[in-house]
């Protein structure tokens, strides 16, 4: 059981992730990028490279200024989108990244840097992105509110 | 099904039934009959003797051992931009297919590239790009689990296959717009011809892939797009770069934007993977689009005002095929599950789509520090007012 957020669950996920070829095929593949992830008061920062996520660790909130992007959105929202992978082995159709950034004003993936060529992997590696968060589906997971 | 009839099939190799591959032809064709003269000639001479290799073109080259190792991910395209071959010039002379960093051999007629000019194509990410394009390619055949598709009632279907034309359309301009220029484009710069080679495939892939979501499903092609933002891609001939900003960021992000909320809106698993992978690949050419024009502006001193001009321009050519009201009809009624809600429910998501569209559009725009408050078509701007 890994308590969200915290740099235990994020691992398990990672773990998750990378042993499944089937998040690395077709949709997926390989990425380079650093995303962040912006839960309550806590940040976090994952590194992708190649077909794997290799790193995962908490940081500070002005280090996600090194992240390509990061996704922000309340506590509760991140606990109901876990949840409805949760249910559903993949997120459903409301809680996909893409939907979450579409039906948020200031949108779920946002960057320090402004910069639209880092901002674009977002939309670059969205699947592999989704892919990740699915696997989330398979780690045993406990809230910390 | 056809059936091959063995006409013309090689002895051996025709369908079930046909002479086994062991068993000779009772007449040979005639490129089988043994050449009497040549027979005669080959019995009566003596050996030849082939002549002493002379070798003379072994030690030609500008840079020899030249070891490049893979790294973490591989040997990529970039990781051979060593030394004399990551060399690339503002302006490429050679007018053959000399490869950068080979030694030219004189008397080769010229090819005739028309875009020499690293500024006129250059972005730094191509060589990147071009990677990522072939290690997350898909296949529409396997990769889309077409067998989730179900009976839709009537109007979805017809909304969703007539998007599904007009999307098929775009990508074929896709393809003819860039094969139309990369012919043109100096062997120099192999690193962007080779990932617009994958831009072409990648659209070929989306064509074939929303072709296939029309006639899967009891539905089939609907109505032509009006095609005058097409045709403005296809005519743009003021060079590439005008191409990129018409084919990669204005119709780019639009059908870019109109993927996220089709994904959004999705009716099953097998239009989720087609608009989730075809947006990547989309994102993809942005990020050419959007890197070639960085480098393009802060490279010439007078693109950014001719980029100016050009949206100005191309603005109002999008503006007039957006009245247009098939297109938006069709996804309104995608939008809200049905003919029912679609002037009303989908009509908004409609708006909400072209306020996102318009939003990033400007937000390219002002990073690549293009002015685009002057002129700026009202039919656009409104979108924004409405929030």
């Amino acid at each position: 059981m890994a308590t969200f957020p915290s740099t235990d669950w994020f691992d398990a996920v990672r773990k998750a992730f990378n042993a499944d070829d089937a998040f690395h095929g077709a949709g997926g593949g390989a990425c380079s990028t650093v995303m962040g992830a912006k839960i309550g008061r806590r940040q976090f920062l994952l590194t992708f490279e190649g077909l794997e996520c290799s790193a995962a660790r908490e940081v500070s909130e002005p280090d996600l200024a090194t992240a390509d992007f990061y996704l922000d959105m309340p506590y509760a929202d991140w606990r109901a989108m876990i949840q409805n992978i949760a249910a559903n082995g993949r997120a459903d159709l409301h809680h996909t990244l893409n939907t979450l950034d579409l039906d948020r004003p200031e949108g779920l993936s946002r960057s320090i840097h402004g910069d639209q060529y880092r901002e674009d992997l977002f939309f670059r590696y969205n699947q592999t992105m989704q892919f990740y968060f699915d696997a989330s589906a398979r780690v045993k997971t406990e809230f910390a509110e | 099904m056809t059936q091959n009839t063995g006409t013309g099939a090689r002895p051996g190799v025709g369908p079930a039934g046909s002479e086994p591959a062991s068993a000779t032809p009772a007449t040979p064709p005639p490129f089988d009959r043994p050449n009497a003269a040549v027979a005669a000639a080959q019995a009566d001479a003596a050996p030849v003797k082939p002549p002493p290799p002379r070798l003379t073109w072994m030690g030609i080259t500008h840079q020899w051992g030249t070891r490049v190792k893979p790294g973490k991910h591989g040997l990529r395209l970039g990781d051979l931009n060593v030394g004399i071959y990551g060399e690339v010039p503002a302006v490429w002379n050679d007018q053959t297919r000399n490869p950068r960093g080979a030694v030219a051999r004189r008397g080769i007629p010229p090819v005739g590239y028309s875009i020499r000019d690293k500024a006129d194509l250059w972005a730094d990410c191509a060589a990147d790009l071009y990677e990522e394009a072939i290690q997350r390619r898909w296949a529409p055949a396997t990769d889309v689990p077409w067998a989730t598709l179900a009976s839709l009632p009537d109007d979805l279907e017809a909304a969703i296959c007539q998007v599904a034309t007009e999307l098929s359309q775009y990508a074929n301009v896709d393809v003819e717009a860039v094969t139309h220029w990369q012919h043109q484009m100096a062997y120099g710069y192999h690193e962007v011809k080779q990932f617009l080679a994958t831009v072409s495939f990648d659209a070929a892939r989306h064509l074939e892939a929303f072709r296939k979501r029309a006639l899967a499903n009891g539905g089939g092609l609907g109505l032509e797009g009006p095609g005058e933002v097409n045709r403005m891609i296809l005519e743009s001939r003021g060079g590439w770069t005008e191409t990129v900003l018409y084919l990669f960021v204005l119709r780019g992000l639009f059908t870019q934007t109109m993927l996220r909320y089709l994904e959004r809106y999705a009716t099953c698993d097998a239009e989720r993977a087609i608009y989730g992978n075809c947006l990547e690949d989309k994102a993809r050419h942005l990020t050419y689009g959007v890197d070639h024009l960085w480098y393009s502006i802060n490279h010439q001193p007078d693109q950014k005002l001719i980029t100016q001009q050009l949206c100005i321009i191309g603005e109002r050519v999008l503006v007039r095929e957006l009245k247009d009201p098939v297109l938006r009809e069709a996804l309104s009624i995608v939008f809200a599950g049905g003919v029912a809600r679609a002037a009303s429910e989908g009509a908004a998501v409609y708006r909400k789509m072209m306020r996102d569209f318009v939003r990033r559009y400007l937000d390219v725009m002002k990073w690549l520090g293009v002015e685009r408050t002057a002129m700026f078509p009202d039919e656009l701007a409104q979108y924004l007012r409405n929030d």
